[in-house]
């Protein structure tokens, strides 16, 4: 009986999944580029077009509208703003209702269907079946965020119910409380600090997406973006791509810091000695 | 002292109703008519028997407008998948690059990250529209507006994997005499590897329902042919698009999942 050598290797572990994926991962990809209708000697020049066209914008980029530019951004901002906050005041019992324990299972599945829907389709889409009945006015915007904002902070606020320690709800049942006691004593003081911290992160996608929305001609910053765009006055887009730059940086900046705040809790200071 | 004396109540108790307070007063000032969006019932009521038979075509979605949606939403997946495909060629050094771990110099990391931060603060259909005008109307506008959307993306959640893996197996290879590209390449690549595969996969899922749109600006897929059938008010057909792309989105999600779940 021969003794094992000590160098022997252990077996390589098996590729063959990784290979298979690898192939047609690489299929899809060459399918995509063979099907695609593109112009592929236009690609070299890209570089250098788009360079020249950066050159256009920052070079010496035309301030006069910074004003106006402003005052679409606040449209934009009062938009994701609004939609915030009728998002959450409706995703917030829809939520409870979806969470396992709360309501029965046929009204939980349809919500969660329904959240899943909404998240799929753009919420561009969305604003565009809104606006046959509100028509091109930032209140379309406002409302169709609303409907995008149900669709995450129902799914991410069901979850996060779901996610409670079961004590404190046992606590409030065993000392005689009824359903909303339960919700107000054994779930609210464990989810809050989660659902402000959604609340704000959504407000931060809203401020994106309602910068998107211009782009129908619901108004805002992105509305004014495509109008500039077009009349090809490029100092003028050169401003407005700064603007949005600087104002989404700012909102993040504040919101992510409130973020961090209610969910690690305050910085610890240097105690007194 | 009697057993049944409460605790004292906890200070602070003032703050919520403070925030309360904040919130209703900006959400006051944005729907009022002067500066906000003002909020109106009666342009809704107006407006609700022409919008009722726009959402009661929702419903009844146009099927024979069908065959004409195809090449468009073939053109849609073609573009995501490039993008993805570009956007992951050029992220996993990116990466690496904007990662303390793997890039000790700050100020090269730095400008990386800041340059980064601004390309993600401009949402992808600003890019597109910006771009068709530079460029022109087509697929490849709208492929770029996805790269720069994606590297933006990609890059930021793997160099922050990278800084929260263990440091050790790095300090192991520099103790061993490598320089840092050849750390970076058999050791940090290494650990990077699922967080990379997982965000790419997601950036896939992120371009198929971004790419259904970005036509809308005249960046090629599905968009153009939405833009279309908006403009003549076909509700009909405009379901049967949300129809594809809803099932289109579910099913890259749920084949992105299975793909997630056997790699990482």
């Amino acid at each position: 009986m021969s003794v094992p050598s000590l160098f022997t290797l252990p077996p390589r572990p098996s590729r063959r999944g990784r290979v298979a994926v690898g192939i047609i991962v690489t299929l899809i990809v060459v399918a995509a580029f063979w099907s695609i209708n593109i112009n592929w000697a236009r690609l070299g020049s890209l570089p250098a077009e788009i360079l020249r066209y950066l050159w256009l914008m920052f070079s010496a980029p035309d301030w006069r509208k910074l004003p106006e530019a402003l005052l679409q951004t606040w449209r934009s901002v009062e938009m994701a703003w609004v939609g915030t906050v009728f998002g959450l005041i409706i995703a917030l019992p829809l939520s409870l209702l979806s969470a396992r324990g709360f309501a029965p299972a046929p009204v939980r599945w349809g919500l969660r269907v329904l959240f899943g829907v909404i998240r799929a389709v753009p919420e561009i889409i969305i604003a565009i079946v809104i606006l046959s009945v509100t028509g091109l006015t930032p209140l379309t915007g406002a409302l169709s965020l609303t409907v995008t904002s149900i669709g995450t902070l129902g799914k991410w606020g069901y979850e996060s119910i779901e996610g409670v320690d079961p004590g404190p709800i046992e606590a409030v049942r065993a000392a005689g409380g009824s359903g909303i006691e339960v919700i107000r004593w054994g779930v609210w003081p464990s989810v809050t600090p989660e659902f402000i911290s959604f609340w704000l992160y959504r407000f931060e996608i809203n401020v994106r997406a309602s910068a998107v929305l211009g782009l129908i001609g619901v108004g805002g910053i992105g509305d004014m973006l495509t109008s500039y765009t077009q009349y090809r006055l490029w100092p003028v887009v050169g401003v407005l791509l700064i603007v949005v730059v600087v104002v989404t940086m700012s909102i993040d900046a504040v919101s992510g810091a409130i973020r961090r705040r209610i969910t690690e809790g305050a910085t610890v200071r240097e105690l007194d000695r | 002292m009697s057993a049944l004396d409460l605790p004292p109540r906890p200070r602070g108790r003032w703050k919520p109703l403070v925030a309360i307070g904040v919130i209703l007063v900006i959400t006051a000032i944005t729907l009022s008519p002067q500066v906000g969006i003002s909020f109106s019932f009666d342009a809704i009521v107006r407006n609700w028997q022409n919008g009722a038979s726009k959402i009661f075509a929702l419903v009844q979605p146009d099927w024979s407008f069908f065959p004409r949606t195809i090449p468009p939403l073939l053109e849609t997946l073609a573009m995501a998948v490039i993008a993805t495909f570009v956007a992951s060629l050029v992220s996993l050094p990116l990466s690496l690059w904007a990662a303390r771990l793997t890039n000790p110099n700050r100020w090269t990391r730095g400008i990386v990250r800041t340059l980064l931060n601004i390309v993600r603060s401009i949402p992808d259909l600003l890019y597109a529209s910006v771009l068709v005008a530079m460029v022109g109307v087509g697929a490849l506008p709208g492929i770029v507006a996805l790269l720069l959307f994606n590297i933006g993306i990609i890059v930021k959640m793997v160099s922050e994997n990278i800084e929260a893996n263990d440091a050790g197996p790095l300090e192991a290879g520099r103790a061993a005499g490598g320089t840092q590209f050849q750390i970076n390449r058999v050791i940090a690549t290494a650990d990077a590897l699922p967080a990379f595969v997982n965000q790419t996969l997601y950036v896939l899922e992120l371009n198929v329902r971004a790419s259904t749109v970005l036509g809308l600006v005249g960046a090629g897929g599905l968009g153009l042919l939405i833009d279309a059938v908006r403009t003549f008010y076909r509700y009909d057909q405009l379901s049967l698009i949300i129809l594809e792309i809803l099932v289109v989105v579910i099913v890259i999600d749920n084949a992105s999942d299975a793909i997630r779940r056997r790699l990482v």
